[in-house]
Order: C-alpha cells, then structure tokens, then sequence
C-alpha cells in the first residue's frame, strides 16, 4: 500500500487536479445564478474550496457554523423520519444563504443579496450540485495523483508546535 | 476527520474540548484565543445561553502556519458539558480527530467526570470508534480547589486507557498549552498513517493502563521539550514512509516520563479498551528529533472497522445525465408545468441546453435573458412551490382525462 493509497483510503484529501474542475463548477454556477460567493465544505466543518466574493466572512467560521447548522437540521429530520433535509435556506434582510447538500459529503453554501433571486439561485444549485456529485464520483474512481506529504512534515510539525505553543513551560 | 487538501495547501483537524458542565472547556478555549498571537487564531465564536453557558459549541481556527508546504490547521471546538445536551454535543464530535477530556478535579465532581467520560465512550462507539483507539488527552483541571483529588486518584478512577494526562488551572491559563499540544502531536502524527490513524489503526498489542503503572500521573511539571534535529535530514523512517511514521510507544515521550514505569509494569490488566500507545514507554526521540511516533508492536491485518470515507466515499452522483441538445428556448415557458421535485432541474436543464447550443459569445447574453425568464419562474419555485405543486397536479389530472376521452373515441372509431 503505497502512502498515497493509503491517504486516499482513510482521508478527505482533496487533490488540484479535482479541485480546478470544482472550481471550474462553481464559477460557472455563479456567473449563471447571479450569486455573491460559494463555498464548498466538507460535513466536519472543513473548507475545501471557496469561489467569488471573500468580503468580510471568515472561512473558518462559516464552515463550521454551517456544518453545525447542517447537523443539527439532519438532527431535526430523523425526529420527523426523514432521512436528512437535503437543502435549507436562511434568510436575512439583505443577505441571504442557500446551503444543499452535495453526494452526501459536502454542503454548497451559496451566499446571495437581493441582485438575483432565490429561484434564481435554487434553480442553478441544483446543476451545479449534480455537476459536483459526478465530480466526486469520478475522484473516487481513482484519478492518479501524485501529491503527497513533504517527508520533512514530521519534523517541521514538531517545530512548529513548539514555537506556537512556547508558552507552555514545562 | 483530518482534511488534507493538496489544491490549498492545506491540512485541517478538529479537535473538541470534551467533559462535564462547568468543568473549564470553555475557559481553556478563551485561554487558547488570549494567549495565541493574531497571526495564528481566528475568531473565537460561541453558541450560548444568556447565561453564557455552552449551548451548541465554542470554536475558534487555530493556524500552526505553513508546515512542509502545508498550511496546518487545527480547529478547535467545545461541546455543552451539561448532560441534558447529548444530541448536539454529537454533532459536534461529529468528524473529530482528537479529544481533550476536561475534567474537574474536585472530588464532588468526581461522578460528574465518569458521567461525562462513560457518554463520550458511547458517543463514539456510536460513531463507529473505540475509545481506547481514539487520541485523547486528560487535563484534571480546577488544581486549585480545596477538595481537589490527586492526580494519581483521578487517573485510577477516570483514565484508565492510560492516555497523557496533565494538570491545569485552566482560569490562570496553567496546563492549557501543554494539554493542546499534546493532543495536536499525536493527531498530525497519525496523518500519513496508512492505517488511517489511531481511531482505525490495527488492534494494537494490550498494554500496561494506568490502573497497574503511574502513567497518567500529571506530567505537566516534567515534560522536557524534544528538540528537534535539523528538519532537512528526517529520520531514515521517515523518508521511507513517503511522510509521517508512527511509532506508537513514542507518543508519551517528551510528555510522559512517568511512562516507563508502566512499560515495565508487568502484563496489562484486563480491560478491553487499554492502549498502550498512550501509556507508552518513554522513549528517547527519534533520529529526526521530531514528530516520528513508531509502532513497536505487529499490526494485526485486521480491516479497521469503520473505514472512514475518501472524498468521494460517501458521494453518489444522481442518475440523471442530461444530455444536452438544441431544444427551443420557448420550451423554457413549459417548465413551471413540470412535477414539483423535477422542475427546477428540467428548467435548469432547459437552460443549459439552450445556453449549449448557442456559442460562447452569445451564451452570456442569453443567460441574461433566461435570468430575467427565470426570476419569474423561480419566484414560484420559491416560496411558493406549494401551489405549484397543486397546479401541476391539476394540470396532470386533465391530461389524463383528456388522453382517456381519446382513446375511447379512437376505440369506438375502430370498432365502428
């Protein structure tokens, strides 16, 4: 078992090579929607890709505010028998969030004011989430790729922790 | 679940504050946030009461900078300790990597500790993982009230997986960092694992727990800071391994000194969740002087029991392929008329296949235009996708009793 399989087998690792065609998606959903930006994030909380307008919003945060968001509706929706609610939408005076559900992994977070419109938004979603979930399924076929973790990682990583964490006597 | 995100450069953990209500979770996460430089945290965001108790969780992104090309990140969550808040304390265990179980020392509190600790047992089984296998560290916290229990007393009653365990006075800021950084050591050392960490690592060999050996004695006051050699000359392990190797027994060392002792303890006591990769020997670092944690025992080929996902692992791309083809755009008018479920990806179907038969150039103009058709048309799939729903019924329905009066006619026509 090579090191690569063996990081494609137990991780979400996101290669470049997938990621230029999420990208490629995305883009096209929001010329297409009319939307501000769209982030990509994995159901732990983690982003793994963001496209259009950064503004203010901290990347880290909204991804683990919507994961949360996400969970607690799947939450909601095991008490009515339902198996999970595939899309929610929040709505705000001026900005808006559509978040749906993508192959069962990620979550497309949509953000949008009042220049286009929810349909709008709903209506390209659904595109761009089928286009992303052949995407996924393709990734997993087993595209070859050849990144893998500089060796010097484990060393460096100590390093690193020692310096962010020099506050910590012994 | 550890995020390794090679197209941003990117590594990303979770690690989630775990323990009863008012045991200082939430203290050391504030304590994290004051005491990390700018450059290295975000903001720190809290779900709570009024009364400023955790309802959802806390969390704030804790940035180790670019490591080896990588950024590396750890994100950082409390759960709500009051017992009553099971489901949502769930959610946010959700896709952990690590765990940092807060507990309080005072002996009052001491059922409150089991409590808590036997329902993160249950809310990882739950989650496909065994306790014993899944990084935890201790921190008895609350050193300094009067009923405080040992840290001997409470390692036999609480930590008997033999995981590091350390002192805190998490209001003062006292054994916050250490407890972090050795919970982040063993997560970002299980990453290039091939096993996919420790949460699915191979049943590794029973070792000596705490309950025989003095391995989770507080370490806090004796833990030598491993220098690492120079990063450009890794250990031969290392470099074999493509990445990170793990060596398991060497976890504790550098934090655990006390953890030779339990090495030598004798056979483990019979417990069906010990560890020994946190009750480890107390080993000299390795070579590289870094990260380098090696399994000393025979890994069992054993299939981890609960493989988790690859990006695409859970994915399944809907059945639906539509091809694209020269339709007329007129069709577009027809597409409110289609089933509820179906509309929005016919109409975006529709669009799409127009948009393709047109070249690039014109295609952004008749984008523009289907954007002005379908505001009109979204406004009704919108909030009111109900109605629609009754319409296309209703639609549906003389459709049928049309189609029914003309086959009754042709039938009476033929027999004529």
């Amino acid at each position: 078992m090579t090191t690569d399989h063996g990081l494609r087998e137990s991780r979400l690792v996101y290669y470049a090579d997938n990621m230029d065609q999420i990208d490629r998606v995305l883009g096209e959903f929001l010329r297409r929607a009319g939307a501000r930006s769209a982030y990509l994030i994995d159901r732990d909380g983690h982003l793994i890709t963001h496209v259009g307008e950064a503004g203010n919003v901290d990347p880290d945060t909204i991804s683990a505010l919507v994961a949360g968001s996400f969970a607690a509706t799947k939450a909601m929706a095991k008490l009515l028998g339902e198996q999970e609610f595939s899309a929610l939408f929040h709505q705000g005076e001026r900005d808006n969030i559509q978040l749906s559900l993508v192959g069962g992994r990620a979550i497309l977070t949509v953000l949008f004011d009042d220049s286009t419109t929810l349909g709008m938004v709903r209506l390209y979603t659904s595109d761009a989430v089928r286009k992303l979930g052949e995407l996924f399924a393709k990734s997993k076929a087993g595209a070859t790729a050849s990144s893998e973790i500089d060796p010097a990682y484990g060393t460096n990583v100590d390093r690193a922790l020692d310096d962010l964490f020099k506050d910590a006597k012994p | 679940m550890v995020q390794i995100n090679f197209a941003r450069k990117e590594i990303n953990c979770k690690l989630v504050y775990y323990g009863p209500g008012l045991s200082g979770k939430t203290t050391n996460l504030e304590m994290v946030h004051a005491k990390t430089p700018d450059a290295h945290k975000g903001e720190l965001t809290s779900i709570s009461t009024d009364g400023d108790r955790t309802l959802f969780f806390d969390f704030m992104p804790l940035d180790l900078g670019e490591i080896a090309g990588m950024k590396t990140k750890f994100h950082l969550y409390t759960v709500p300790g009051q017992v009553y808040y099971n489901s949502t304390r769930k959610l946010v265990l959700l896709g952990a990597d690590g765990v940092i179980f807060v507990a309080d020392s005072s002996r009052a509190k001491l059922e409150d500790n089991k409590v808590s600790l036997d329902n993160l047992r249950e809310n990882l089984a739950e989650m496909g993982k065994e306790f014993g296998k899944f990084p935890v560290v201790f921190q008895w916290n609350k050193r300094d009230m009067p009923d405080a229990m040992s840290p001997e007393e409470l390692a036999k009653e609480l930590n008997v997986v033999g995981a590091p365990a350390f002192e805190g006075i998490a209001s003062r800021g006292e054994g916050v960092f250490q407890t972090l950084k050795a919970l982040s050591k063993i997560v970002l050392a299980s990453i290039n694992s091939t096993d996919g960490g420790m949460s699915q690592g191979p049943d590794p060999v029973k070792a000596p727990t705490a309950k025989s050996a003095p391995a989770a004695k507080p370490v806090a006051a004796a833990a030598p800071a491993q220098k690492p050699a120079a990063p450009a000359t890794p250990a031969p392990a290392v470099a074999a391994s493509g990445g990170l190797q793990i060596e398991r027994n060497n976890i504790g060392s550098g934090v655990k000194p006390a953890a030779t002792t339990a090495a030598s303890a004798g056979p483990p006591p019979a417990r069906p969740d010990a560890r020994p990769s946190m009750v480890a020997a107390a080993k000299a670092p390795s070579a590289a002087g870094g990260l380098s944690i090696e399994r000393n025992e025979t890994p069992p080929p054993a299939a981890p029991s609960t493989p988790r996902p690859a990006l695409a692992a859970a994915t399944s791309a809907p059945s639906r392929a539509p091809e694209p083809s020269r339709s007329a755009p007129a069709a577009a008018v027809e597409a409110p008329r289609q089933s509820e479920s179906g509309s929005t990806q016919d109409v975006s179907d529709l669009m799409k296949k127009t948009v393709s038969a047109s070249d690039a150039r014109s295609s952004a103009r008749m984008d523009d235009v289907f954007r002005r058709e379908v505001k009109v048309i979204g406004g009704k799939l919108g909030p009111t996708a109900g109605s629609t729903s009754n319409k296309n019924s209703a639609v549906v329905a003389v459709i049928a009793v049309v189609a029914v009066a003309l086959g009754a006619a042709l039938a009476f026509f033929f027999l004529k």
